[in-house]
């Protein structure tokens, strides 16, 4: 399992969140969404594509 | 009781005070998603049934393209533009997406709260430009422009005139207190823009120029969602005020100037009421006359921290006029423009600003961060904001969905206009007994 923890400790804890510590664990889940976001653009571009030769 | 006692009592108080802001702000971000379930059903309400699933995709998709790429750079831009095109790096490092409080903190309770309001802001703004392109913009590059106006553009102007420190604000003393300029001038040229290079739908305007109507399949839907946005609002215009952030221990406007939310309750309802009015005035038609509730927010928008109400009702009244009037000499000059959002934010939004100088010339300016001395309101001022808003907004538009329009990605062909838009997506909106085409 991963150890996404940025914490060992309630006490004094500040940032909590996953990879919180973890530079690279956090620029691996940015850039997962940023393909996240640009992928269905592309399906939906051909999508259309598809359509247009259909619908002629 | 003792100083150490007294200190204690001050600070629990000073931090029941930040609780409470951020459970009103968050709130507020929770009304303001009825603006998108009103978009919704505006929009498809307004949509002939072969497209009316696609006009609420579009919708549904902007608002959820929106949430990550505000939080990628939207607020990022926000927080470090107020200069103009300087990047200010000590208040960009609060925006950037891997920063420390841009995700759970126990120190810090309020980034997210802050961030979400602002990212309804920018979903509203690309819900504006949606309502514009009904039925013949193509899915993919729509969603990409909505993301450039409301992760990108909307948010730079709003840093430049809607901040404390924002230059529009500091040097000219430009005053929009509810968005009309940052928020509706901006959205409603990009829109404008865009409609340029879009084109009209098939059957818009006959070979002589003449214009035919195009009746949407619900016009009570269409209302209903008019309606919705007009509760949604509440939540908008509650977002653009803070609670005991200044100095003065009150309510303040996003400038950090005083102001109480018994303001905005008066002058809200009136502009609602005066914008009603004004377009029914105008058209008798029903869809103008829900309209007209926008075009009269719109337009009080900017001055609503301060009008004296029966004058927020005046000028609201003028804006419902002025919504559907725009909208015809639009529709003469050749744009198709499905549901009058240029007119209704654009131009409304335009007088919202000019009524600001008109009307408020003299009110001392204001700005909660230390160092600035902000002329008082004026009508320069107001005119500089208008043209700033109106070229930020309609210059990347146009060249976007020019770009876009020469790659032949912009458009959806005729074929696919003729039989529906609806029919790129799975299901259907109705029946076949009472599908029509």
């Amino acid at each position: 399992m991963i150890n996404s923890s940025p914490i060992t400790s309630w006490e004094g804890a500040e940032a909590i969140f996953t990879f919180a510590d973890s530079p690279m664990g956090m620029a691996v889940c940015f850039w997962v969404m940023t393909a996240m976001l640009i992928v269905p653009l592309v399906v939906s571009y051909n999508a259309e594509e598809n359509a247009e030769i259909e619908h002629q | 009781m003792t100083p150490e006692e007294m200190q204690a009592a001050i600070e629990a108080l000073q931090g029941l005070s930040s609780t409470n802001m951020e459970i009103f702000y968050y709130w507020c971000t929770g009304i303001m998603i009825l603006i998108h379930a009103g978009f919704l059903m505006y929009e498809m309400g307004a949509s002939r049934v072969k497209h009316s699933l696609a006009s609420g995709t579009k919708n549904i998709l902007a608002f959820a393209f929106m949430i990550p790429t505000f939080y990628m750079f939207g607020w990022l831009i926000y927080l470090s533009m107020w200069q103009g095109f300087t990047y200010d790096p000590v208040w960009g490092e609060f925006g950037l997406p891997m920063s420390a409080i841009m995700g759970p903190n126990m120190a810090d309770q309020a980034t997210g709260v802050f961030w979400g309001a602002f990212t309804l802001f920018a979903c509203t703004t690309a819900s504006i430009l949606s309502g514009a392109v009904i039925e013949r913009i193509r899915m993919a590059s729509f969603v990409v422009l909505a993301v450039i106006l409301g992760s990108v553009v909307w948010n730079l102007a709003a840093s430049w005139g809607w901040h404390p420190a924002g230059w529009l604000v500091t040097e000219w003393g430009y005053h929009d207190a509810v968005a009309s300029g940052v928020v509706h001038t901006i959205s409603g040229f990009f829109a404008l823009g865009v409609l340029i290079n879009l084109g009209p739908r098939i059957g818009k305007f006959n070979a002589d120029g003449s214009a035919n109507i195009i009746r949407g399949h619900s016009l009570p839907m269409t209302i209903t969602g008019l309606m919705l946005i007009v509760v949604g609002f509440f939540g908008f215009i509650g977002a653009c005020v803070l609670y005991n952030y200044g100095t003065n221990g009150g309510w303040v406007n996003i400038y950090g100037g005083p102001t109480t939310l018994s303001a905005y309750a008066f002058n809200t309802l009136m502009a609602i009421a005066g914008g009603i009015i004004g377009c029914y005035a105008c058209t008798r038609d029903p869809f103008w006359m829900m309209s007209g509730a926008l075009c009269g927010v719109i337009s009080a928008a900017a001055g609503l921290d301060l009008w004296y109400p029966p004058l927020a009702f005046a000028i609201a009244f003028a804006g419902g006029y002025l919504g559907p009037w725009a909208a015809k000499q639009l529709e003469k000059m050749g744009i198709d423009d499905a549901v009058g959002a240029v007119s209704v934010h654009g131009i409304c939004g335009v007088w919202g600003l000019l009524a600001v100088g008109i009307f408020l010339g003299g009110y001392p300016g204001f700005s909660s961060w230390d160092g600035f001395e902000v002329p008082a309101i004026n009508m320069m001022g107001q005119v500089v904001g208008a043209v700033v808003m109106i070229a930020t907004g309609f210059i990347p538009g146009y060249v976007l969905s020019w770009i876009f329009n020469k790659l032949g990605i912009l458009r959806a062909g005729d074929g696919v206009q003729r039989d529906g838009m609806d029919h790129e997506l799975e299901g259907i909106a109705y029946p076949e007994e009472i599908r029509s085409h």
